[in-house]
């Protein structure tokens, strides 16, 4: 079978994370074990409307598939439109994931609005398996309120022993937390060093790992997940290009000393 | 195996081809030559087509598959590609190929790709006509053809000389040597000749090395480059290596998964659904057109990202001088 041909997945649930960001549960209908690990990616399908990437939402730890979509464009637009027990087609998984095996036990995670949604991934994997890592702490800023994700899960992160900071961009009288940008959240962590994990936009990820960087983080150990317009998921079609990286098959995470430049 | 061919015979010996494979040859539409799958018309190896034969490889338009509405379910289908004989590719044209199997056949290998790819026999041209833009001797791609073919063909005065480089080559020129005759030592005076004649003309054009073009690349002014690009995407469409493409859906709720070729140069390539794009001037987006070529390329596959074949000079709206990389005011 070629590579481009998709498998197979009904939608079997759809939580609403914000007025324009649904969670999508997917079980996957082909007699396959789909493996991943938290920073991949799927190509997700709706047929008549084409193909888009979309970062896995879930850790690999929990049993299911799921996939963080907001409302940005055609194809988006066509998977939140899908009802519960609707089709649609996943290739993949693809790109690298977070090289766990190579980061260090104290993590900071550091996420900036939708860009959170492949992080979670990553959280939820370290608190399932609280006890192979070191400190964990999680920076997540959005604009609103409104616009923030997962909030139910924040305190059991917490109760794991993460520490969570949230921070949102314009406060209003519903909220009681921080206000402002993630890099004011990294000052109150007293994290030793050890590895980050960031993903936003690429002024966002600069701030956070100039930040890091004078806190001692060698730049190296900072990976940062990036977005790029992607066709075929598979390195070919050239238009997820950042240098001489395709960020589909090289990526989506890089260390940060390979992409400095090119941001 | 070498043997010789009349000119006369050509078309007998296409034919007959023809009775087995689809065979693609240059040939003369209006004015123009293009290639075309042959069915009789006459062929010109006068000219280099403007769109390559790399186009049968890769296609402008091809169906990755069907998807088929099934009680709920989606069947897909896939699409067998034909056998095919392309004649008359240069050897520019054939590095370029080189360098796509390349390029296709790194993890993970595109199936798809290589189905057509190892489906098409490639008769090429020993290139005694270089056009007017060409310069694949300063890349080593070019003007004679060393290996890689299958058939290769030289234009001599009175017929073709023909090499054979594969079994399945050499399988061709056994099962219809009734049309060939045994090669004197004269035809093979006169390819050398016209070889090296080919090979003075090219190598007393401008000197248009990699070193040179790396240099020029260090020194560009982009962005009035991108003031000067008409961002049509000409140059990406005519060039034998370029390889974009885009992948889209054609029909509800049955219908076709199509991939079609695209261009870096056009605005809208790496725009994203948010509406952020990484490359949002014209500068930058040639800029990274050359860097892929002479830098991300060879990183990438070891083999340069550009035969010299002159296409994206010839083809270009706004006549840029695309390897001083001068912009004219």
């Amino acid at each position: 079978m070629s590579d481009y041909i998709p498998m197979q997945a009904e939608i079997i649930d759809i939580d609403i994370e914000s007025s324009n960001t649904y969670l999508i549960s997917l079980k996957i209908l082909e007699d396959i074990d789909f493996c991943y690990r938290p920073g991949q990616f799927v190509m997700v399908s709706v047929f008549g409307l084409g193909e888009c990437p979309i970062s896995i939402t879930s850790s690999p730890t929990r049993k299911t598939l799921q996939l963080c979509v907001r409302r940005a464009g055609r194809i988006t637009n066509g998977i939140m439109d899908c009802l519960v027990g609707d089709i649609i087609g996943i290739r993949g998984p693809c790109g690298n994931g977070f090289p766990l095996e190579i980061m260090k036990k104290n993590i900071i995670i550091a996420g900036g609005g939708s860009g959170f949604a492949t992080l979670r991934s990553l959280v939820n994997y370290i608190v399932d398996q609280r006890s192979k890592f070191g400190n964990v702490a999680v920076a997540y800023g959005a604009r609103t309120r409104r616009d923030l994700y997962f909030m139910q899960e924040y305190k059991g992160w917490q109760q794991a022993g993460v520490d969570v900071g949230i921070t949102v961009d314009i406060g209003d009288e519903s909220w009681k937390g921080d206000i402002g940008l993630v890099t004011s959240l990294i000052d109150k962590f007293k994290l030793p060093q050890g590895s980050a994990a960031i993903c936003g936009p690429p002024i966002m990820i600069n701030a956070v790992a100039t930040k890091l960087m004078d806190r001692g983080f060698d730049h190296s150990d900072i990976f940062v997940s990036l977005e790029r317009h992607m066709k075929c998921g598979v390195g070919k079609c050239e238009h997820c290009m950042i240098g001489p990286y395709h960020a589909c098959k090289d990526g989506p995470v890089f260390s940060y000393d390979k992409v400095k430049k090119l941001l | 195996m070498i043997v010789f061919l009349a000119k006369d015979k050509l078309p007998a010996l296409l034919s007959e081809l023809n009775e087995m494979l689809e065979v693609v040859a240059p040939v003369r539409i209006g004015n123009d030559t293009a290639f075309a799958t042959w069915v009789g018309q006459p062929i010109d190896f006068e000219k280099n087509p403007q769109i390559s034969p790399t186009e049968f490889l890769l296609p402008q338009r091809e169906v990755l598959f069907k998807y088929i509405q099934h009680s709920g379910r989606y069947v897909f289908e896939e699409v067998e590609p034909k056998s095919k004989l392309i004649l008359g590719m240069r050897p520019c044209d054939l590095n370029a190929v080189k360098v796509l199997d390349k390029i296709f056949g790194t993890e993970p290998f595109d199936k798809l790709y290589f189905r057509r790819r190892r489906s098409a026999i490639l008769a090429v041209l020993n290139c005694s006509k270089p056009e007017e833009t060409c310069f694949c001797s300063h890349l080593g791609a070019g003007p004679e053809c060393i290996d890689g073919f299958d058939l290769l063909f030289t234009e001599l005065d009175s017929g073709y000389l023909i090499e054979s480089g594969s079994s399945v080559g050499m399988l061709i020129l056994k099962e219809h040597s009734d049309l060939f005759q045994e090669v004197k030592s004269v035809y093979l005076a006169e390819k050398n000749e016209r070889i090296s004649k080919a090979k003075e003309t090219l190598n007393s054009r401008p000197n248009l090395s990699k070193d040179k073009i790396m240099g020029a690349l260090e020194t560009a002014d982009w962005e009035s480059m991108g003031n000067n690009c008409l961002s049509c995407g000409g140059c990406t469409f005519v060039c034998p290596i370029c390889h974009c493409f885009n992948i889209l859906d054609l029909g509800v709720p049955d219908g076709e998964r199509l991939r079609c070729r695209d261009s870096c140069i056009l605005s809208g390539f790496s725009r994203m659904a948010g509406g952020v794009n990484p490359r949002k001037s014209a500068g930058e987006r040639i800029r990274n057109w050359y860097f892929d070529k002479f830098q991300f390329i060879p990183e990438n596959t070891g083999l340069l990202g550009c035969v010299g074949c002159g296409r994206c000079i010839s083809v270009c709206l706004a006549s840029m001088d695309r390897w001083s990389l001068k912009v004219p005011r």
